[in-house]
């Protein structure tokens, strides 16, 4: 069987022969489901995306969709994995409709890579789902945090890519709106059928929105389980080092 | 139902042509004036062997065929260049700032020419030559010490290195100019860039090159584009950051290169046209690359024509003129399109 990602004994530092980050990741996620990493700041949820992007060198066994990704272009990886970072910004006057457009990049061909009638398709669907056709020609520097992240999902979604992978998704949105995004992913990922990897920093949101739960701790896997099991208040305080069950009133 | 490309091919077919005109006027404007259907009988007279007019004399078709229309059409070409170049180094580098002068051409190039000034040796083409050459070499070293520290170019290290190799080889040139005392006037007026006494040959293989360059850069549209987002963000989408962004400083650099060894140190346009391009046509390089070799050479043709009528007979070099017509251009551009957004 062939799933969406697999990490075994996974190591990655940010510089040959430098400080490992990534000291041990073991996971596997089966095509169509949905993981949650929690773990607090440091602890190598960011460099884990990006070892999946094939943006950092690693040791151990990494695939993405059955292949390891070190040995994918860039734009292979593209067509496999989105990736919504967790800071997004625009230095010139992009539109809406051109920043989602642009998604559509990797599967793009011939010298020209002009846009064709399924991009355009696909990005009406995404200004559709994700409620941006009011603001379609509006430019992103003029956009609120919470709806320029809107915009930046909306290019992973355009990717048609079947893993989604999400750094802090909730980033600069409200209540609503994070109940709003909540609602889209579900939606999409079962339309789809897409895997969904989200780093969130929300414990209840990442219950929610998630199938499997990894608790991250010095570039460790402390768990990998349903999320049931990640709520247990002694699993959190070993990972978060306090009680993080009773803050979030679990 | 969306109209906004129609409404950007409208604007780009009008600013080809508010350019061509311009370029005309560049051409009749000078100590003989000269009127546009009197220009027109004078290409029709050289391309199709077309008779002239009677009030045309052979001295008036000379001033308007071997004067008039290579000076302003490697004006043209040169604008065209150096605007296309800052368009690229802006958004690959996210840098408003950023130009082929940040990664050391202008001050490479002004060495080389330097050197040749100082040794008296006039061998044709040499002089451009090695301004060329030197310019070139600039940008390479400041890739090479760049990549050697960080392989994947992050853009500040870049800037860093360029701003920095720039700055030591404009030390070099000041001190050479500090001992050659009698050469110093040739030197600091190759540096101020002019455009007179150019021929067909500067016109047409310059506009070749611009023509070829825009292509090449267009052709890189769509990475441009998420590349303005920074190199993970391009990444993400599926874009070798590392690699373009490798070749398209090349090309960039390679434009600025052609353009300073024929034509010295011309500054601001590679900075504010793109900008203003930006203002009026948005942020996608499917315009902003052509529109910014159109608008930009356009604009330097002007700028040139100024430099040569307003204290005619004297020469006002056309860096001034760029900078003192190009501010209060570029501050109505960007102010009146920032009035339109919010109204």
């Amino acid at each position: 069987m062939t799933y969406a990602l697999e990490a075994r004994n996974l190591h990655a530092s940010y510089r040959k022969g430098g400080e490992e980050v990534l000291k041990g990741v073991d996971f596997i996620l089966e095509s169509g489901q949905s993981l949650g990493i929690l773990g607090p700041n440091g602890c190598g949820k960011t460099t884990l995306l990006r070892c999946i992007s094939g943006l950092i060198p690693f040791k151990g066994e990494l695939k993405l969709m059955g292949d390891d990704p070190s040995g994918l272009s860039r734009r292979e990886i593209a067509r496999r994995a989105s990736r919504l970072l967790q800071t997004g910004e625009a230095y010139f006057p992009y539109t809406v409709e051109e920043t989602v457009l642009q998604g559509r990049y990797s599967k793009s061909s011939g010298i020209f890579g002009g846009i064709t009638q399924n991009d355009r398709e696909v990005l009406e669907r995404v200004l559709d789902d994700l409620d941006l056709n009011a603001i379609r020609h509006k430019q992103l520097n003029v956009l609120s945090g919470g709806q320029q992240q809107k915009v930046f999902l909306g290019r992973c979604l355009a990717q048609e890519s079947p893993v989604l992978l999400l750094d802090e998704p909730m980033n600069h949105l409200d209540i609503k709106a994070q109940s709003e995004l909540t609602d889209h992913l579900q939606e999409w990922r079962s339309r789809q059928g897409h895997s969904l990897v989200g780093v969130y920093h929300d414990i209840r949101m990442a219950a929610r929105l998630s199938d499997r739960i990894m608790l991250m701790k010095d570039g460790r896997t402390l768990y990998y389980g349903d999320p049931a099991g990640a709520l247990d208040p002694g699993r959190l305080e070993e990972t978060f080092g306090f009680d993080a069950a009773a803050f979030c009133g679990l | 139902m969306n109209r906004q490309p129609d409404r950007k091919r409208l604007m780009a077919a009008v600013a080809v042509f508010i350019t061509a005109a311009a370029l005309i006027l560049c051409v009749g404007t000078g100590s003989v004036r000269i009127l546009p259907g009197e220009i027109l009988a004078v290409i029709k007279n050289k391309l199709f062997d077309a008779e002239l007019p009677e009030q045309i004399t052979q001295s008036m078709a000379a001033i308007i065929w071997e004067i008039r229309m290579p000076r302003v059409f490697t004006a043209f070409a040169v604008g065209a260049m150096l605007s296309v170049s800052g368009a690229v180094m802006q958004a690959i580098l996210q840098n408003p700032l950023a130009s082929s002068y940040t990664m050391g051409v202008s001050s490479g190039a002004s060495l080389g020419a330097a050197v040749i000034i100082i040794l008296e040796i006039s061998i044709p083409l040499l002089l451009p030559g090695a301004a060329f050459a030197c310019g070139l070499s600039t940008v390479f070293l400041v890739l090479a010490a760049a990549s050697s520290l960080d392989g994947t170019l992050r853009n500040s290290t870049v800037i860093l290195f360029g701003m920095i190799l720039s700055l030591f080889v404009s030390a070099i040139v000041t001190m050479l100019s500090a001992a050659f005392s009698q050469h110093m006037q040739r030197m600091v007026l190759w540096q101020m860039g002019t455009f007179a006494g150019r021929r067909w040959t500067h016109a047409v293989g310059l506009l070749a090159a611009a023509a070829v360059g825009t292509l090449a850069v267009s052709l890189k549209h769509r990475e441009l584009d998420v590349m303005s987002f920074g190199d993970e963000g391009a990444a993400a989408v599926g874009v070798e950051s590392g690699r373009e962004k490798k070749k398209l400083l090349v090309i960039a650099s390679l434009l600025t290169a052609l353009s300073v060894c024929f034509t010295g140190v011309i500054g601001f346009i590679d900075l504010a046209a793109p900008h203003a391009v930006r203002r009026i046509f948005g942020a996608s390089h499917k315009y902003v690359i052509p529109m910014s070799g159109v608008i930009g050479g356009g604009f330097m043709a002007l700028a040139d024509m100024l430099s040569r009528t307003v204290l005619s007979p004297q020469e006002i070099p056309v860096g001034a003129v760029t900078a003192l017509l190009g501010a209060p251009f570029f501050l109505w551009v960007y102010f009146g399109t920032r009035r339109r957004e919010r109204e």
